[in-house]
């Protein structure tokens, strides 16, 4: 809540009366104390008559929109004497909310529960002997709420005064300084000195791993964190122990909070007892610079905003985006930013005959791989982008290897014969936010929860909202909802496909079935034949429907999706077992020992991870915090990243390295800038220029793919992320990321 | 007909664009739902890329080697003219 804005509402009754009311013996303004200012309840009594108040119209609060499901279930209440609208079963609250009054609060939380403890949130209703809790209180029609009078603003004082008894005042030394909801609410209604003489209580601070900081004696008490951890991270770890001034959070007896969404309490916490560790006394908020873009640490693109100092990113905060990760984000991509500064490559490097890297230009380098590109034939290159590649850069890479005659190109992650045809076939039709309709849910080979954590809460929310049913096959997992185990491997595959197995009737009996497949299982030889499987699957159970599209495929990394729907397919599957020149676009995750030993291999990218070990130039390039780029989420939705802070040394976007090698080579790429590329995209795959626009699929795989005659494998799926804190060059190099998973990850 | 068997011989990527909804692509949206399914069984390698966008022309692209690259708008073709035209692409 802005500080300007409560304390001018702080201020407001005094002035508004003063204008309301008419002088009444003629005087211009009365100046001092009158007995209505010394006692609130004397004025309140008094009554205000109000016959028609003057109040100019007013917006809901951060100009949200007010959706009437049934207009005839609507009622009306008189927030400030001012009528408003509301849906039936709305709280107080929410109800001055959409007469545009921000209500002061601290526990309640608008995708909570309601726990109605910190009091902070009091207005006077008309006719109730007392102020009520607006966060607790359903509005009833009719109800005449306000929350601008000396008795709410009395009210919220008290309640002030006895949360700062208890908090120990160290804003100086403390994290939350300048974002803290008590420091900027004390503001409005904190009094300017203490009447509390006695002493301050303490309490120990807990350990909650290597992300959370506590200094728990600042806590009031709120339980937000409480709430978020055992109703969307799925952990009943949390909770509150003892009661009157013994009354803390913890976890009872010593644990660590092992989610994957453990960090976004820092962000729910409204004063500072919960704070980032590794963000610990690098900086205060008003000192960075927000850049709002994407995360690519997994296929879910989640919204955030990178604050940094200079060319440091300092910390990852989540962006609200209701369809993609509401406003939650994983730890992994809320803490792997300090991966961002180490391991990083910053000058063209080339192996010399000793077997060590010299740095040089960008000119020889380029030169030389230049020349050497020449030396092969057109089969034996081969192109591998990265699973962080953007679609800018992926496409120069496509399209130059196309003009040196290669069709090999490939992206890491979408196994050795992907099939791009359809757009159906790999993304999530049902959507991120779709998910929320559907009634039952058949996970083949996909760990959600660690694949893409935003995709698991939002299953897990529906789960707990509508008990939706879960059945699964893969390896046993560890899942933070009810789920029926269904087998292990393609067996029970089969059994569902040919209608044995019990879990049959409960597909064919949902309103909203929704299949969700692991890209996992792109990876195995046999992925024709169990997509097919899971085709007659989805078409028995009539998962696809004009109305509903519940087939699935949930990726795994950014740039999966926009690499199939550029046309990222390789012409022979094992192209890369026979090449002579290998390009590796940021690809870290492919099979070493497949290149040959004679090979020739150009790394391009941001981080000193696997694959420079084997290559013979280094090209540095930047990563996601330090480009423009467009990236396709699972869900098929478009979004760009922007730049936070500027690029390491020497190192340049990807795809200009691409384009300036092609003109080396003499095979000189047609565009030369983001809006040429970008045009070019538009006539391979024109979805990806639409930004933050997910482009309905016309046809369903389930009816369009031809027949196989590939054989099921007996082999059980495995699980397509084993370490879910180190999936990429960026985590991998991060060492908060590395603390995780040596204390969080279940061994 | 043997042609249609013999893509890949040239062709090294097949694409159509078109809008989901838009009256101008319906005989591209028409041939892709008709013949989709027997072009790519008779070429199983060859990558036939469907991409549809909100607003978009009905566009063939075709890909050689070395990267060249042909296309036709589709617009207002009808199933023959659109075999015509893939034909001729096939062919060189």
């Amino acid at each position: 809540m802005g500080l300007g804005l409560l304390a001018s509402r702080a201020l407001r009754p005094a002035a508004s009366r003063l204008l309301r009311y008419p002088p009444r013996h003629g005087l211009a303004r009365a100046i001092g104390s009158t007995p209505e200012r010394q006692s609130p309840e004397a004025s309140a009594a008094q009554a205000q008559p109000d016959p028609a108040p003057e109040l100019p119209p007013r917006k809901p609060v951060a100009g949200a929109r007010v959706h009437l499901p049934n207009p005839e279930d609507a009622i009306e209440v008189f927030v400030d004497g001012y009528p408003v609208k509301i849906p039936k079963g709305m709280t107080v609250l929410q109800a001055c909310e959409v007469a545009g009054v921000d209500i002061p609060r601290f526990c309640y939380h608008n995708r909570l529960s309601i726990a109605g403890n910190c009091r902070m949130c009091l207005v006077e209703v008309e006719k109730s002997p007392k102020p009520v809790a607006s966060c607790a209180m359903p509005a009833l029609p009719g109800m005449k709420i306000k929350t601008d009078t000396p008795i709410a603003k009395k009210a919220r004082e008290g309640v002030m005064e006895f949360l700062l008894m208890n908090h120990p005042l160290d804003c100086p030394i403390c994290d939350q300084g300048g974002e803290c909801d008590l420091q900027d609410q004390s503001m409005a209604f904190g009094s300017d000195r203490g009447r509390f003489t006695e002493v301050k209580r303490s309490v120990v601070d807990k350990n909650l791993g290597p992300l959370v900081k506590t200094v728990m004696t600042r806590c009031i008490q709120c339980t937000r964190c409480v709430r978020f951890a055992t109703e969307i991270a799925g952990v009943q770890d949390l909770g509150v122990l003892g009661r009157g001034s013994g009354e803390e959070i913890g976890t009872y007896v010593e644990k660590l909070m092992t989610s994957e969404l453990s960090g976004n309490v820092i962000d729910i916490c409204p004063v500072g007892a919960l704070t980032s560790k590794p963000f610990a006394f690098k900086a205060r908020n008003w000192e960075l610079k927000g850049t709002e873009t994407i995360d690519v640490t997994d296929a879910v693109g989640s919204n955030i905003r990178i604050d940094s100092r200079g060319p440091e990113v300092l910390r990852i905060l989540p962006r609200l985006n209701e369809d993609i990760n509401e406003e939650w984000i994983s730890d992994k991509t809320r803490f792997c930013y300090d991966g961002l500064k180490r391991q990083r490559l910053n000058d063209p490097m080339i192996r010399g005959a000793d077997g060590r890297f010299q740095a040089v230009s960008w000119h020889d380098a380029l030169a030389m791989v230049g020349e050497v590109i020449h030396k092969v034939g057109p089969e034996e290159i081969v192109g591998v982008a990265g699973k962080l590649s953007d679609a800018e850069s992926m496409m120069a890479l496509k399209d130059f290897l196309n003009r040196m005659g290669s069709n090999n190109v490939m992206c890491e992650g979408n196994g050795k014969h992907p099939n791009a045809d359809l757009r159906s076939g790999y993304i999530m039709n049902t959507g991120i936010a779709g998910l929320e309709k559907a009634d039952v849910f058949l996970l083949v080979g996909t760990q959600p929860r660690v694949e893409a954590a935003m995709v698991n809460a939002r299953i897990r929310k529906t789960v707990r909202a509508t008990h939706a049913k879960v059945g699964y096959i893969g390896p046993p997992t560890d899942s933070n909802y009810d789920h029926e185990h269904l087998g292990t491997g393609p067996q029970t595959l089969t059994e569902l496909a040919e209608g044995r197995h019990p879990f049959c009737s409960t597909l064919k009996n949902a309103k909203n079935p929704a299949i969700i497949v692991g890209a996992g299982l792109f990876e195995r030889e046999d992925s024709d034949a169990i997509f097919s499987a899971i085709e007659t699957i989805a078409k028995n159970g009539n998962v696809v429907r004009p109305d509903w599209n519940g087939y699935n495929v949930l990726l795994l990394h950014a740039a999966q999706a926009a690499a199939l729907d550029l046309g990222l397919v390789p012409q022979s599957p094992d192209s890369i077992k026979s090449a002579k020149f290998v390009y590796l676009m940021g690809a870290d995750d492919i099979n070493l020992k497949d290149i040959p030993d004679d090979a020739f291999v150009v790394y391009q990218g941001h981080h000193g991870d696997q694959s420079v070990y084997r290559a013979n130039v280094i090209l540095p390039a930047s990563a996601f915090s330090e480009k423009e780029g467009t990236y396709e989420n699972t869900e098929g939705c478009i979004q760009q990243t922007l730049p936070a802070v500027p690029t390491v040394g020497d190192a340049r976007d990807d795809w200009k390295i691409v384009r300036a090698l092609s003109e080396v080579a003499g095979v000189q790429l047609p565009y030369d800038s983001v809006g040429g590329i970008r045009s070019r995209i538009w006539t391979v795959a024109p979805n990806l220029v639409s930004v933050d626009e997910r482009e309905p699929t016309t046809f369903s795989t389930t009816t369009m793919r031809p027949n196989t005659n590939q054989k099921i494998s007996p082999n059980d799926f495995g699980m397509a992320v084993e370490n879910f804190y180190m999936t990429d060059a960026i985590t991998r190099a991060s060492k908060i990321m590395a603390q995780c998973s040596a204390m969080l990850l279940k061994k | 007909m043997a042609w249609r068997g013999q893509l890949t011989k040239n062709l090294r990527e097949l694409r159509f664009l078109f809008c989901q909804s838009s009256p101008a692509s319906s005989s591209a949206r028409s041939f892709v739902e008709n013949n989709y399914k027997e072009l790519k069984t008779l070429n199983p390698k060859l990558p036939i890329l469907i991409r549809e966008c909100r607003g978009t022309e009905p566009q063939l692209w075709v890909r050689y080697d070395f990267g060249v690259e042909k296309g036709i708008r589709l617009e207002g073709l009808s199933e023959e003219q659109i075999f015509k035209a893939l034909k001729e692409f096939a062919k060189l």
